[in-house]
């Protein structure tokens, strides 16, 4: 009998951080009952037996951003599950099934400039990118990461941020927000404004995109515009999601299902579908 | 046709059949059910009826159930949950049915074996006895089984019947359905006379069914591609009520959403999908109120799109049956077969 793959499995919750009021940042046992060895873009089914599922980005991959064993998640509280979610402590349990997603290795990025750009809440399914990234950074020229945000108490992973932009020398953080008080002493203006910024070599440069679905046309298009490979642009795309197995229906785009083929897309292979960006 | 493997079967045995299948099997036919049809639970001894138009509801509403319990869950006083898989059931023995709905099971296999699946369907799929049943005369005004290739149609049946009046010819199509068969009659050949009757209906049946698409099925794909731009889209969708009834008589449609139900004490409870739709205002819309496809004509084109095109491409079957229920059940008359005559054109 073939396991049921709808069937969750229990993990602890080790750490529950709150970032923001919306915000809380888990950190949270992996699953074992296969083996668990997410790449960046991939997501988990996250529940609560008797309330519901969702799916929720992986923010840190086990032996990489996050301890062996365990992976992290940014949740925000957005609806009757992520409220009661956003309430969980450590020691408490959470019920997970994946990862799911298709698995995008990083030999074809080795040896290039990385643009890592994170919209809000995008930032957190982006942060495994950057993770690997700094890891293996030897592999890579140039980092630029670019994170925008609407207001500076909505920046997320300010930690992360600051240790990140720490590294002066080998890493480039650009931190820009839509609107300010005047106490904001930094970058003022859409995320776009920052790729002005970008000096690296455009003929050898890999982009990961992560963002709300307003972000994508307008980074594609500046993107585009400054000479970059169509397969040189990769985004994760958000979609409802119920299964994860590629059987619901409701993450499908064109004839694709995200959960499987995506979420994680270069720009070539879906610049043809309508349903897309 | 060739006749090999075709054999008698007096429809007096028919009781016999069902007597014989509700032994390993819960056996189901088309019964009369308000002003149309749907597959009830045969009894031995219940009187069988194999003339029928069609149902309403599609074959899946048995293999893919409508609401299906995923699992079922029991928090302990410790409050760790355990959680038990669904209990196995009786196969399903399905008597009567027609090429429209042996295509749809067909399509819906080939969607449960592609990629990583859960087995609920497909073990269902493995385990029914199916008794396929030919069409004399066309149910639905707006069916086009013949177009689509499911009017004659005996795959995945195990037993395929015509009924040619006194006396139901029967073709084997696995070991299986030969099993049931022989210990039910006598395994005779059909006699000559019976022969050049059947081939005689199956020739008169052609006019019955008139062809309606000018173009063969399998150019749909590139046929719909040409047409993604098209007003036709909007044309149609100026009509559409969000009402999703096309989704849900689809023999096709394969969508669900997940819901969770406890009692108020929250310690036991079930994980159940339910039917839904990408008809259905909602379907696409994520945490945050975005929604993926706005509008009606482009949902309306997403769903004559994977029918026609997606299912082609991904699954190797053209996800249209022509049975004809959603143009018929629709409530402003919107027809597959239209666009689908409308996008192909003459060539």
């Amino acid at each position: 009998m073939v396991q049921n793959r709808m069937i969750p499995e229990p993990c602890r919750i080790y750490e529950a951080m709150q970032q923001t009021p919306r915000e809380v940042h888990f950190v949270v046992e992996a699953p074992k009952r296969e083996p668990f060895r997410p790449e960046p873009g991939q997501f988990v089914m996250i529940s609560i037996p008797g309330i519901g599922e969702a799916p929720i980005s992986l923010a840190a991959l086990p032996g990489e951003g996050a301890a062996e064993g365990t992976f992290e998640m940014l949740i925000r509280r957005a609806g009757r599950l992520t409220n009661l979610i956003t309430r969980l402590k450590p020691g408490d349990t959470m019920y997970v099934r994946g990862p799911f997603g298709r698995r995008v290795t990083w030999e074809k990025f080795e040896g290039s400039n990385l643009i890592l750009i994170a919209g809000g809440l995008g930032l957190a399914p982006l942060r495994p990118f950057v993770q690997r990234s700094l890891l293996h950074r030897e592999l890579f020229r140039r980092i630029d990461i670019l994170v925008g945000a609407r207001a500076p108490e909505e920046i997320l992973f300010k930690e992360d941020l600051a240790s990140w932009s720490a590294r002066r020398d080998d890493v480039r953080v650009l931190v820009s927000v839509d609107a300010a008080r005047s106490t904001w002493s930094g970058r003022i203006g859409v995320i776009t404004t920052l790729f002005d910024e970008i000096d690296a070599d455009v003929e050898d440069a890999y982009a990961f995109i992560c963002g709300p679905p307003v972000m994508y046309r307008h980074c594609l298009r500046k993107l585009l515009g400054m000479g970059l490979y169509e397969n040189h642009l990769w985004m994760t795309l958000e979609r409802r999601m119920k299964c994860g197995i590629g059987l619901c229906g409701n993450c499908q785009m064109n004839g694709l299902y995200v959960c499987q083929e995506g979420p994680l897309f270069s720009y070539r292979e879906v610049r043809h579908l309508k349903e897309a960006v | 046709m060739t006749e090999r493997d075709v054999y008698r079967l007096p429809r007096e045995r028919l009781g016999a059949l069902v007597a014989r299948l509700e032994r390993d099997y819960r056996v189901l036919g088309p019964a009369p059910r308000g002003d149309t049809y749907a597959w009830e639970e045969l009894r031995p001894g219940d009187p069988v009826s194999l003339d029928y138009p069609t149902t309403m509801l599609p074959l899946r509403a048995l293999l893919a159930p409508q609401r299906e319990v995923l699992f079922t869950f029991r928090r302990g006083d410790d409050g760790e949950v355990a959680f038990d898989p669904p209990a196995d059931e009786r196969p399903l023995a399905l008597l009567g049915v027609h090429g429209c709905d042996l295509t749809g099971l067909r399509v819906l296999r080939a969607f449960h074996d592609s990629g990583t699946r859960d087995r609920l369907v497909t073990n269902r799929l493995d385990r029914a006895f199916i008794v396929g049943l030919a069409c004399w005369v066309p149910c639905l005004g707006e069916a086009f089984c013949r177009d689509m290739g499911s009017l004659d149609n005996e795959i995945p049946a195990d037993l395929y019947a015509w009924d040619i009046g006194d006396v139901l010819l029967v073709k084997v199509l696995t070991n299986r359905g030969r099993d049931v068969l022989t210990e039910v009659t006598p395994m005779e050949a059909a006699t000559a006379e019976e022969v050049v009757t059947l081939r005689r209906r199956l020739r008169v049946r052609l006019e019955a069914f008139p062809q309606h698409l000018k173009f063969a099925p399998e150019r749909l794909p590139i046929a719909l591609e040409a047409a993604e731009g098209d007003l036709l889209w909007d044309a149609n969708a100026d009509r559409c009520l969000s009402c999703g009834r096309c989704n849900l008589v689809c023999p096709t449609c394969t969508c669900f959403d997940v819901t969770d139900a406890s009692p108020l004490d929250g310690r036991t409870g079930v994980r159940v999908r339910t039917w839904t739709g990408c008809q259905v205002t909602g379907f696409s819309r994520v945490a945050g109120g975005h929604d993926f496809r706005p509008g009606r004509a482009q949902q309306l084109r997403y769903r004559i799109f994977r029918k026609g095109k997606y299912m082609p491409e991904r699954y190797g079957m053209v996800g249209c049956t022509g049975c004809g229920r959603c143009p018929h059940h629709c409530p402003t008359r919107i027809s597959i077969r239209e666009i689908f005559r409308q996008v192909g054109g003459t060539a």
